[in-house]
């Protein structure tokens, strides 16, 4: 009487699908929604202003976590001579920031250092998303808005 | 004077608010996941967030930039999503050489061939590495 209510759809998947809705594992399960659109304004608004590309990897790093940092860096898109990655590990309580070599020309290490310790210092605080928020932000405006970028008129 | 009345007006109502305030602030809230706290382990899978595709140009396609191609990590099961909202669709990622790729999110077990039909890409080297390096 009861399963008929209880039921619910299911996306039929084979092994040479993807994985159905229902497999997946939900979206918000390390950030909530709030934070994930947080995160995400950052990353975008960042990386069109600066014409560099930010990516963001929050998960375990393998050890040494600079060689992982830096391999995980040589995969984040086509080109990533202009990439930059910021991998943070808060099980290891790591942040690494891998810059590619015309994305260092703007972001000399210097600047790096100082936004990875803004981040850090609200790291040891507890606050993740409001460090890689402001790490980001503090990127960007060291980077600068290169002229090619900006609309003509 | 110090009647029954007053002591229900002068103590009851006060603390009768008092009580109502202290339920309605720290009653435990639906979505409220544990806060991270230095130290504490992580036992989230990883997860990599890249930035939305650059609409830029007057050209007459929507579709995501094609200079910028997803992110994903033959090894440790992992790729980025498209952004964080909106995860990309497993038909847009490249097919690893070492079909490992995984879709988003943390599903690095399986061992069903994810990925779409593209053809591997090739990361062209990026020159000397800068950066930093923080602990906390």
């Amino acid at each position: 009487m009861s399963s008929a209510l209880d039921t619910s759809s299911y996306d039929t998947a084979t092994e040479a699908t993807a994985p159905s809705r229902n497999e997946e594992a939900p979206v918000d399960r390390v950030f909530s929604y709030q934070e994930l659109a947080r995160l995400d304004e950052a990353l975008t608004m960042s990386s069109r202003e600066t014409g560099l590309r930010f990516t963001l990897y929050v998960g375990e790093l393998r050890t040494p976590t600079r060689a992982h940092a830096e391999e995980l860096h040589a995969r984040s898109g086509v080109s990533p001579a202009d990439a930059v990655l910021i991998a943070v590990s808060p099980g290891q309580r790591v942040v690494e920031v891998v810059t590619g070599a015309g994305a260092a020309r703007r972001l000399p290490d210097r600047a790096c250092a100082l936004a990875v310790l803004s981040m850090t210092s609200a790291f040891g605080a507890g606050d993740l998303v409001g460090g890689i928020v402001n790490g980001l932000r503090q990127l960007s405006d060291q980077a600068g808005h290169p002229a090619g970028l900006r609309p003509t008129h | 004077m110090f009647d029954a009345e007053w002591y229900l007006v002068f103590a009851g109502i006060p603390l009768a608010i008092t009580a109502v305030l202290a339920l309605l602030t720290l009653r435990p809230g639906k979505d409220r996941r544990p806060r991270y706290k230095p130290g504490q382990p992580w036992n989230y899978g990883p997860v990599w967030y890249e930035p939305h595709p650059a609409h830029v140009g007057g050209g007459s396609e929507h579709g995501p930039a094609p200079t910028h191609g997803p992110a994903s990590v033959p090894g440790s099961g992992t790729s980025a999503l498209g952004s964080s909202m909106y995860p990309e669709q497993p038909g847009e990622r490249p097919l690893e050489t070492e079909g490992g790729a995984g879709p988003a999110v943390a599903s690095a077990g399986a061992d069903r061939p994810h990925g779409g039909a593209t053809a591997a890409r090739i990361p062209s080297p990026a020159g000397p590495l800068g950066g930093a390096r923080g602990t906390w």
